[in-house]
């Protein structure tokens, strides 16, 4: 089994705004390797499958376990966490390239700041930051922890935005992820208090309206969330929203 | 050279995806205007047309011919057309064209059923759209005037469907439009909050597949019977003939 080896194909880029290529590498099998683990390797001896020395490949990652959401890249061609690719599973040549929606900052690494943006755009959060202490929250029901836990999930991955059909520059959708995100902060006790807000960002262009339901975002999510659920249920609520302000306002 | 904090910053390149613009535009009542004339007025008028109007077909002659005198006399009918059908078609057809301009399909990559659906919505809608323009033209604006001669509707669509490449693409066209229809049903739902639910969404599209075997097998069964029929008469007097039903005699 010595000799078993595993064969990589990795595309490079050296800036934001140079000509990408492709480079080829080769190691050594051993049980248990995932994509991650594979870079470290080369990292440790960046040589090409020619023996080549290049510089070793540039790429996010952290927490190696699927939670910190950093590793996303695309893995033979799908979006994935490569921290939990593991390479017995993957087909050889085994194809790595950076997500394909988000610049690149080099190699693999991607600039995924517009989920932070959309993140801000539609307040994904709870507001009790003041100058007194508030006290403690209102408690929540069982049902209510039980619907939101999951949606809690999310790693910021990008996933979700990087296989939507609708996530693009031409329409600059907001994506399923943040969607989600209002979803949950709508339905805590406190948070509610900026629901209004929420579902009037959703409304601006790039919002909600973009989904085509085409539900690759629920597809690929590492987290399993609903995705699907929340875009319709967020939907309804804006749809609610727009005829309520039509009256109201 | 090692990456310090006093390296110049990362040059600027592919800007990447807009992020939300909140609060900005007036696409949100663009696309809802466009999902709702999916459903009314052009899928209920595609409803009354498949399984109402059409179906008479399946009785012969006489009976299309008094569904089409019927619909002759309706009130207003130019204005009926323009605002009830016409004008919401070309609507949904130019923004639906503009929608679909705008989506990168990735079909390949991600071969899922939900994406399947993406992608036929886009293509059922392409093909459902020549087809109209086909079928308005040939059917009302060239030919013996139906609305002036109902008795010659028979006789005119069986002229029409004579030729086998024309009947495929009728029955294409058919098929496309009331595939549209079906899942645009679903879509619908799924997009207006109506069936947030997986198990709701899972019956409905039970339902839908159910309402699409309707449409497309009523209005195969319609398109069959202009060929098993003799072939009527396609000019005034003939028309007057088919109008007064079976037996008579001038
Ligand atoms: C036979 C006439 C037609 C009917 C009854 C019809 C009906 C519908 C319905 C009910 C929907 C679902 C609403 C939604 O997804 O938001 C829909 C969606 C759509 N239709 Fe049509 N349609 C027709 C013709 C067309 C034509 C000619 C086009 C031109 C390409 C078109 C393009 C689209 C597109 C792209 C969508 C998906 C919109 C999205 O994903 O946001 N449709 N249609
Ligand atoms: S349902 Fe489809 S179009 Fe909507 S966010 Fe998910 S992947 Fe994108
Ligand atoms: S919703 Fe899922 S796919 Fe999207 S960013 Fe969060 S964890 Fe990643
Ligand atoms: S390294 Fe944290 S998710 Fe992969």
């Amino acid at each position: 089994m010595a000799d078993k080896k595993v064969l990589f194909k990795i595309k490079r880029q050296a800036s934001p705004s140079a000509e990408p290529v492709w480079e080829e590498f080769e190691l050594n099998w051993h049980p248990g390797m995932n994509v991650i683990s594979s870079l470290m390797e080369i990292a440790a001896n960046p040589q090409t499958k020619d023996g080549k020395t290049t510089a070793p490949v540039t790429y996010d990652s952290n927490c190696l376990e699927e939670v910190c959401g950093s590793c996303a890249m695309l893995i033979n061609g799908r979006a994935r966490m490569a921290c939990s690719a593991l390479i017995d599973k993957l087909e050889q040549p085994i194809r790595i390239e950076p997500l394909s929606k988000f610049p690149v900052v080099r190699d693999l690494a991607v600039d995924r700041s517009v989920l932070f943006e959309n993140l801000k755009a539609v307040k994904a959060w709870v507001p009790v930051d003041g100058t007194y202490d508030l006290g403690s929250g209102p408690r929540q029901s069982m049902q209510n922890q039980e619907m939101t836990y999951p949606l809690s999930r999310c790693i910021s991955c990008c996933c979700c935005m990087e296989v939507c059909p609708q996530f693009n520059e031409d329409t600059g959708f907001v994506g399923a992820a943040a969607i989600s995100q209002v979803r949950l902060f709508n339905a805590h006790p406190t948070g509610a208090a900026l629901k209004q807000d929420r579902l009037a960002a959703l409304m601006g262009d790039g919002g909600i309206q973009e989904c085509g339901y085409a539900q690759n975002c629920v597809e690929i999510c590492p987290k399993d969330i609903p995705l699907t659920q929340s875009i319709s249920q967020v939907a309804g609520d804006v749809m609610k929203q727009a005829i309520t302000d039509l009256f109201r306002k | 050279m090692a990456a310090t904090a006093s390296s110049p910053a990362v040059p600027q390149a592919k800007a990447g995806v807009a992020p939300l613009r909140a609060g900005q535009g007036h696409s949100f009542l663009l696309r809802r205007l466009h999902s709702l004339t999916g459903i009314i007025p052009v899928g209920a008028f595609l409803f009354e047309h498949i399984l109402v109007s059409n179906a008479t077909a399946i009785s012969g002659p006489a009976a299309y011919a008094h569904q089409v005198r019927f619909l002759a006399s309706l009130p207003l009918v130019p204005v009926l057309e323009l605002f009830g059908v016409w004008l919401p078609i070309l609507f949904h057809a130019i923004v639906g064209f503009y929608i679909w301009y705008r989506g990168d399909a990735n079909l390949v990559a991600y071969p899922w059923a939900g994406n399947w659906m993406y992608t036929l919505q886009r293509w059922t809608g392409g093909i459902a759209f020549v087809y109209i323009l086909w079928h308005t033209y040939t059917m009302r604006f060239t030919g013996i005037d139906l609305h002036e001669h109902p008795g010659a509707s028979f006789g005119k669509v069986q002229n029409e469907v004579v030729a086998p490449l024309l009947l495929a693409f009728y029955a294409v066209g058919l098929i496309a439009a009331s595939w549209h229809f079906a899942y645009g049903i679903w879509l619908f739902c799924a997009k207006w909050g109506i069936t947030p639910g997986e198990k709701a969404q899972k019956r409905l599209l039970v339902a839908c597949l159910g309402f699409f075997l309707v449409l497309s097998g009523v209005g195969l069964a319609s398109l069959t019977s202009f060929r098993s029929h003799p072939q009527q008469p396609t000019d005034p007097a003939g028309a007057r003939i088919v109008e007064m039903g079976p037996g008579a005699t001038e």
